[in-house]
């Protein structure tokens, strides 16, 4: 059975001479939070837009519940919720006033709807603060209240703790966890904060100046790049020299002179640190590592880092 | 499409400035008061003070500006506020969008009329300018419902403008200048412009009213109705390519 709720096969989109997305294939499965993970102006509000069909694709395909959203606008986005960039909404009005105006329109029947998607993000019913008056953490809140108003099964959410202060993104986040273990809903959601998108995401996918580098589970990318030995020794020339010959692997990086890391965990620290010494090399320290998120988005992405 | 208009209402609360704007319309009423007060004429006819005070430059210029400010009032917060990509994903159709707002205006525009014709009425037969007879205030009243009617047809140009526009400046400039030239063709052609067209079926059997060539019912529907067509099919482009 295929449960993949969004797939986009090769999306492209270009704007004049600059290709903002560049051939982009992105899965997201049923019922899992998908992070997309990449600096600002990356290229992940283009391609929420894209599967969304806010924005025309250049060349490629988007499908969303198994169906091009194009066409298919009337069947596929009752089922979605999402904010996109900065929610907008009309500067007069409360934020109920705001809420029952789009649960009209989206002919929503449930009675309390507004009320419980108020309570859920934390923002008083019936409140007599119109929307100018919002603060950016209470705006995305609201956002995030019309997102989920009428409990759609795919949440689209581009950086939906923006603007919120710690705890309020903290709050939000167990929110969105919530709704993905305890509703089964499937969430896309981007952002440029690593720590948010490790704490909450089930699968990743690292985008940069438009490209998808890579894309898999956390928990693989955890097993697959969490654990390195860092070596810091005299010489890491002369190391290397020694692991290559003796240790038969060149599965390392030399970060400066005297420091150097193995990704290679199986092999036997003590041994290691004897073979140096008898090389007349010293080790001033040789421990097993875990490499942060951050640090694999560096490797990924070159070097470039998170903004 | 009836929950787009009645959320159309909604938006609405506390924009005092939309309620304002409906004091417009008691302009020309104290107007007419002053002047015929001031010329102190004995054999006012009622036709003579409605002219006035309903007839002549209210949907000339006064009801045109209006409705041009209100309907980019209405597009205004949706395109500044980023609001539309929300609402396309709801999902709503781009041309009732559009017609919600239309009929706005058009409900708009029969009241701001309503107001004007009570206030005619009142404005001449209250301070005993002209005595009231049925026939004088039925004719005000259909009159004034049949202007409320048409203009906002008339104005459907400036609403798709508006609509295609994220800024207020070029929506209530095109207002301005749309309403000065329907004013000026009016003595030119007709039949070219939606707010001429409209001022020649409104005054084609108005007593005492004479045009330089003869009113063509036809000519001025069918132009009022290729500029509204015309209108609503940019909006539905404009609105679509925006997106």
């Amino acid at each position: 059975m295929n449960d993949t709720v969004i797939e986009t096969k090769q999306i492209t989109k270009v704007y004049g001479e600059q290709t903002a997305v560049n051939r982009v294939d992105l899965h997201v499965r049923k019922g899992r939070i998908y992070g997309l993970l990449g600096r600002n102006g990356a290229g992940k509000t283009t391609i929420m837009k894209m599967i969304l069909s806010l924005t025309s694709i250049t060349s490629g395909e988007a499908d969303v519940f198994g169906k091009n959203v194009k066409g298919n606008e009337k069947q596929v986005y009752p089922r979605i919720g999402a904010i996109i960039e900065t929610p907008g909404f009309y500067p007069n009005l409360t934020g109920t006033e705001n809420l029952e105006i789009f649960a009209k329109l989206r002919g929503t029947t449930k009675p309390r709807a507004v009320q419980e998607a108020l309570e859920v993000v934390g923002l008083p019913y019936r409140d007599k603060k119109i929307f100018s008056k919002y603060s950016l953490g209470m705006k995305q809140r609201l956002g995030i209240a019309n997102a989920i108003l009428h409990d759609p099964e795919l949440l689209i959410l581009d950086e939906p703790t923006n603007g919120l202060d710690p705890i309020g993104i903290a709050e939000v986040r167990d929110f969105i966890k919530d709704l993905s273990v305890e509703r089964g809903k499937t969430i896309l959601i981007s952002s440029h904060i690593l720590s948010e998108i490790s704490l909450l995401a089930d699968d990743i996918g690292i985008i940069n100046n438009g490209v998808l580098l890579e894309e898999n589970s956390m928990a693989t990318l955890k097993k697959k790049n969490g654990k390195y030995i860092l070596l810091q020794v005299s010489d890491t020339a002369k190391a290397a020299l020694i692991l290559e010959r003796k240790f038969h692997t060149k599965d390392y990086s030399v970060q400066d002179t005297h420091t150097l890391h193995l990704f290679d965990t199986s092999l036997d620290m003590a041994a290691i640190n004897k073979a140096l010494m008898l090389e007349d090399i010293s080790v001033i320290s040789s421990q097993l590592c875990n490499d942060t998120l951050e640090d694999y988005f560096k490797r990924v992405t070159g070097g470039e880092g998170i903004a | 499409m009836l929950n787009l208009i009645q959320t159309e209402f909604m938006k609405l609360r506390r924009k005092n400035f939309i309620f304002l704007m409906m004091l417009s319309s008691l302009l020309m009423p104290l107007l007419a008061v002053f002047y015929f007060g001031a010329a102190k004429k004995a054999d006012i006819t009622p036709m003579q003070f409605y002219k006035w005070s309903a007839y002549s430059y209210t949907p000339w210029i006064i009801l045109p500006v209006v409705l041009g400010i209100l309907g980019t009032m209405l597009l205004y917060d949706e395109n500044q506020n980023d609001m539309l990509k929300q609402l396309w994903i709801i999902p709503i159709s781009k041309l009732e969008y559009f017609l919600s707002k239309f009929f706005i205006v058009f409900l708009y525009s029969v009241l701001f009329m309503m107001i004007t014709a009570v206030c005619s009425m009142l404005a001449g037969i209250l301070p005993g300018t002209i005595p009231f007879t049925a026939d004088s205030v039925s004719y005000l009243f259909l009159k004034c419902l049949e202007i409320g009617a048409l203009a906002p047809f008339a104005m459907l140009p400036v609403l798709a403008v508006a609509a295609s526009q994220k800024g207020y400046i070029l929506p209530i400039c095109v207002t301005l200048v749309y309403t000065f030239l329907g004013f000026i063709l009016l003595m030119v052609n007709m039949y070219v412009h939606p707010l001429s067209s409209m001022t020649a079926i409104t005054i084609k059997d108005m007593p005492g009213v004479v045009m330089k060539q003869p009113v063509d019912l036809k000519s001025a529907f069918l132009c009022i109705g290729i500029w509204g067509v015309a209108s609503i099919i940019c909006a539905d482009v404009t609105l679509k390519k925006r997106q």
